[in-house]
């Protein structure tokens, strides 16, 4: 392909004596090199290497071309001598000669498309990476997530199950393979330097040959691993095992401390191998005893199916189906209103970003084609200010096809020039988003990368931008008769003016589409920064540690030596994070009104909170009381949140009312009375509900193994967090601290991925608008000087310098007008694919697009005002006598 | 063909790699991109069209000539280019000049003094 390719490129460049004398040497040699390069990084290399020889090439050309014209010159060639190849050779060195006379124009054309190219070519590496390449497992088409979500939801999600659920689903499935993990399975390596987190995942029923991953050393998990009583074993990630033991082959049968225990080592994995998601340093084999495998009430088990060969996707659902109405026939308190989903792999992972993606997506293509609108308007300029030169070419014997194709080569030629720049800022633009963290929370971010695919999309979208405007002006020449343009003088047609209005039109159309999206995302954000989060951020410091030996003594020592620390004014322990997401959660039950037995209750989150907490991170109480040293094991209370009152006690007093948490045979505590209300929180992102949620004493769940402290200082965070981390190391120096961050950092990360998204929607809508509106500009100020004579005539005749200047405002008024009328309509059936994004507006947002249709006619106002002043100083006798 | 005096202009990078090349060895084309790349660590890297736009040139100028005779299993499409004298004559010209140039900034200080 490549090969092919440059061999046409040296036909098409060079002239035919070269040919003859070393092109086939010349691709002979090229071809060499391609292997070569092909052998040293695959059809990304050999893309780059073609890449790579075009500038030598046409360097060649140019000079080539040069020494072979003026031999030429002293000769006559008979017209029939030339071949095909030589005139299009002919038809690029002209093409390049013409373009370097306007230097002005090719900088323009050249820039503007690099630009346009360039952020089409950063935003597909991303969407190519995380939404069209296949997952990195062995045939990821068949791989399926499984996962359980109640009847009553309204979008499909894919939620984790119970152990016991799940063995019963891989036992009854005749369609699939099925494996489970639960991810966050972090474990504290010790004995190797400092005590390190690893971030691990726990794998059951033989998870490993479900994603038919091999290990590159050593063996892989099986399902014998996951008996209680195994020896305790594991495997490494590439990455990690190249951070731990700098690629010794040599490392099977080692042994490691997690979390205290001794683990051997069994396997290596390939790289990039980081399933469920990177980073994953180690794997576990889930040994869960028999107590475990038959709970159905704890729902962590993430499902993974692998379609066994023959089998649809529909003939699993239809299968899993069967399976839950069994289920629920058997267990109808834990399955009832449940349904299982299943659905491509693939769509779960990046299913969250697919919108986000392909909106921005969208936005880029429609800068490119703006710009294209722009640049096919002053070729089309540029074709008529040459028509009594094409005119003249055409009267000594060219042919139509010929002007045309040498039209079309220009264009050709200014958006290959156009591509290979873009590809260059593409690059840059890459590295932007990807530093700038504007790609924090996307999954498969490790992947992205601007390969040899994105270098094919790049080539071909600057060949199709260029047919596109370089028809534009060849179009016009076939349907014109040549006598016309000697007749008419330099003028250009109506035919022209036409096209060129009906350019513009578009141009203001698509920009007024993108106004309106960028429009609507913004007012989303503005709406979504004002939420109230329901914690005070400003001046909390936050950090977790890992502590899973049971020791009542650890976190009132803690606490007590970090209040102790100069400039902290509170301090606390949650299990969780607010705005950190829902965390963990168990069915919540109301013991002075039970269920049914039939019916099913339902998960809410809890936290486990030490007393200061709620003051910590500035959560109000509403009514009741905070927690105190009183509320033990021995004597539990709760305090709950008012989304939770108002799910569960809409016009009741829930104060001093009993709950328990969990099954009835595996209760988190017996019973414990609310004792407080407090305000809500935004954990699950600002654009959702809070959540009812639960918040309970860690006196009360004494063995809590992990937790994060929130600390309420005055003056800077660090010097508080250094303290910290000496107290905790003097506690326990095998205890690691991670995720050291501001509460006001957490907060700003909840709204990251919109704030990304609205951003660069925004850059690109406003690029858009400038085009736009460069774009009625130019045409203006073309009128103008093209209509010099008629409006010298009226003026002459003595037509008001106001009557003047509204004859060209209202014609860029018209144009500007046409061009909203279409853009609204466009943006009315567009912007509905943006409901997934919006928060607090419709996709039809009155205010939006009555917002951006103003800003669109203003800004248009202003650029017509300046030709139409330009119009009422033409001198009458100028203007006449220029002809 | 054309007299290189001693006032002959610098050659280029590329063009003087390329007949330092064939100072001691015919060679063909793709051999010449693989003995610069090799020789100067992958530092000057010519392209199959940079590499024949010099070549033309070169055997314009008669610094290069073709070699006719061949191995009888080799591609018939390789061609095998030679230096000719005068060829050897720029070459050696060039890098005189460059040790002129070395002198000179030895001279300065610029360059540690050798030997």
């Amino acid at each position: 392909m490549t090969i092919r390719l440059y061999r046409a490129l040296v036909a098409l460049l060079l002239p035919q004596g070269f040919n003859d004398a070393f092109g086939e040497e010349l691709v002979f040699v090229y071809a060499e090199l391609d292997r070569e390069a092909r052998r040293r990084g695959g059809t990304a290399e050999a893309v780059r290497a073609l890449v790579g020889e075009i500038p030598g090439l046409v360097r060649l050309a140019i000079r080539e071309r040069r020494t072979h014209r003026t031999r030429r010159a002293h000769r006559v060639t008979p017209r029939l001598e030339e071949n095909m190849f030589d005139s299009i050779g002919q038809d690029a060195s002209f093409a390049i000669r013409s373009l370097r006379r306007s230097v002005g124009f090719t900088i323009v054309a050249v820039g503007t498309l690099a630009l346009g190219i360039g952020a089409n070519t950063a935003i597909f590496s991303v969407v190519n990476s995380v939404l069209l390449s296949p997952l990195k497992l062995h045939d990821p088409d068949r791989l399926l997530a499984v996962g359980e979500d109640s009847k009553a939801a309204t979008t499909l999600s894919v939620k984790s199950t119970s152990p016991a659920s799940f063995f019963d689903w891989k036992i009854s499935s005749q369609t699939m393979d099925l494996g489970a993990y639960d991810a966050g399975y972090n474990r504290t390596l010790t004995g190797m330097g400092e005590p390190q987190q690893m971030v691990g995942t726990q794998v059951v029923g033989g998870l490993m040959d479900v994603l038919g991953v091999r290990p590159m050393i050593g063996r892989n998990l099986t399902v014998t691993d996951e008996n209680p009583g195994a020896p305790p074993v594991f495997v490494i990630s590439f990455d990690a095992w190249h951070r731990l033991f700098g690629e010794n082959r040599d490392v099977i049968g080692k042994t490691l401390t997690l979390n205290g225990v001794a683990r051997t080592l069994v396997g290596v994995m390939p790289a990039g191998f980081t399933f469920p998601a990177a980073p994953n340093d180690l794997w576990f084999p889930g040994q869960l005893d028999a107590a475990s495998r038959a709970n159905r009430d704890q729902y962590f088990l993430t499902v993974v199916g692998r379609l066994h060969t023959g089998a649809s996707l529909q003939r699993a659902r239809v299968e899993m189906n069967a399976v839950m109405d069994r289920l629920t026939r058997d267990w109808p308190k834990y399955n009832q209103g449940n349904r299982i989903v299943v659905e491509p792999l693939r769509d779960t992972i990046v299913g969250s970003v697919q919108s986000r993606l392909l909106v921005l997506m969208g936005a880029v293509v429609f800068v490119l084609l703006i710009t294209c609108a722009n640049i096919g308007n002053l070729l089309v300029a540029r074709a008529a200010a040459r028509r009594r030169e094409i005119a003249v070419r055409r009267a000594l014997g060219a042919g139509t096809g010929r002007i045309s194709r040498q039209l079309i080569t220009e264009s050709l030629l200014l958006a290959v020039a156009g591509g290979i720049a873009g590809i260059a800022i593409g690059k840059g633009f890459l590295k932007l988003l990807l530093a700038g963290q504007v790609t924090t929370n996307l999954p498969r971010v490790e992947e992205i990368a601007l390969d040899g695919r994105v270098l094919m999309f790049t080539l071909a979208v600057s060949l199709i931008v260029g047919l596109l405007f370089g028809c534009m002006p060849a179009w016009h020449l076939t349907r014109e008769r040549f006598t016309d343009g000697l007749r008419e003088g330099a003028r250009g047609g109506a035919r022209h003016q036409w096209t060129r209005n009906t350019l513009v039109v578009v141009e203001v159309a698509l920009a007024m589409v993108l106004l309106a999206g960028a429009g609507l995302l913004l007012r989303s954000f503005a709406l979504m920064e004002r939420v109230d989060t329901g914690v005070k951020p400003d001046q909390v410091a936050t950090f977790s540690i890992i502590k899973r030996k049971p020791d009542p003594t650890f976190v009132p020592a803690l606490l007590e030596r970090i209040r102790g620390i100069p400039g902290v004014q509170s301090v606390a322990i949650t299990s969780m994070m607010p705005m950190s997401g829902r965390g963990i959660g168990a069915w919540f039950n109301r013991i002075d009104r039970p269920l049914p037995d039939n019916v099913q209750p339902t998960g809410e989150a809890y936290r486990v909170v030490t007393p200061e907490y709620f003051a910590t991170v500035g959560i109000p109480l509403t009514a009741g009381r905070m927690f105190d040293a009183n509320d033990r094991r021995e004597a539990p209370a709760i305090i709950v949140n008012e989304a939770l009152v108002k799910k569960y006690y809409p016009n009741e007093k829930p104060l001093g009312k009993p709950v328990y948490l969990g099954a009835p045979d595996n209760r988190l505590f017996d019973s414990a009375p609310i004792v407080g209300i407090v305000g809500d929180t935004r954990d699950v992102g600002l654009g959702s509900d809070p959540l009812p949620t639960v918040y309970i004493p860690i006196a009360v769940m004494r063995n809590w193994p992990f937790y994060s402290l929130v600390i309420r200082h005055s003056g800077s965070s660090a010097p508080i967090i250094a303290s910290a981390r000496r107290i905790v190391r003097d506690i326990d120096p095998t205890i690691p601290i991670t995720n050291v961050q501001t509460l006001s950092e957490i907060v700003s990360n909840a709204t990251g991925a919109a704030r990304w998204s609205t951003t660069l929607v925004g850059v690109f809508a406003g690029v858009a608008l400038v085009t736009a509106i460069l774009g009625v500009f130019g045409l203006l100020s073309y009128t103008v000087t093209q209509r010099a004579r008629e409006l010298g005539i009226r003026i002459a005749l003595g037509a008001s310098s106001g009557g003047v200047q509204s004859l060209v405002l209202s014609r860029g008024l018209a144009l500007v007008g046409a061009g909203l009328a279409a853009g609204l309509v466009g943006a009315l059936v567009l912007t509905r694919f943006m409901q997934s994004l919006l928060y607090g507006v419709t996709p039809t947002d009155p205010v939006t697009f009555a917002g951006v249709s103003a800003l669109l006619m203003l800004t248009a106002t202003a650029a017509s005002v300046i030709p139409a002043r330009r119009a009422t100083r033409i001198d009458p006798i100028i203007a006449l006598r220029a002809e | 063909m054309t007299d290189r005096s001693a006032a002959a202009p610098p050659l280029s990078t590329q063009v003087f790699q390329i007949l330092l090349s064939l100072v001691d060895q015919d060679l063909h084309g793709y051999a010449i991109i693989q003995d610069v790349a090799e020789r100067t660590g992958n530092e000057v890297r010519l392209t199959a069209s940079t590499l024949y736009a010099a070549v033309k040139r070169l055997l314009d100028q008669g610094l290069l000539e073709e070699v006719r005779s061949r191995a009888r299993d080799d591609d018939p499409r390789r061609r095998y280019y030679r230096l000719t004298p005068v060829g050897r004559k720029a070459a050696r010209d060039e890098a005189l000049r460059l040790e002129r140039l070395a002198a000179m900034a030895r001279a300065k200080r610029l360059l540690p003094t050798s030997r």
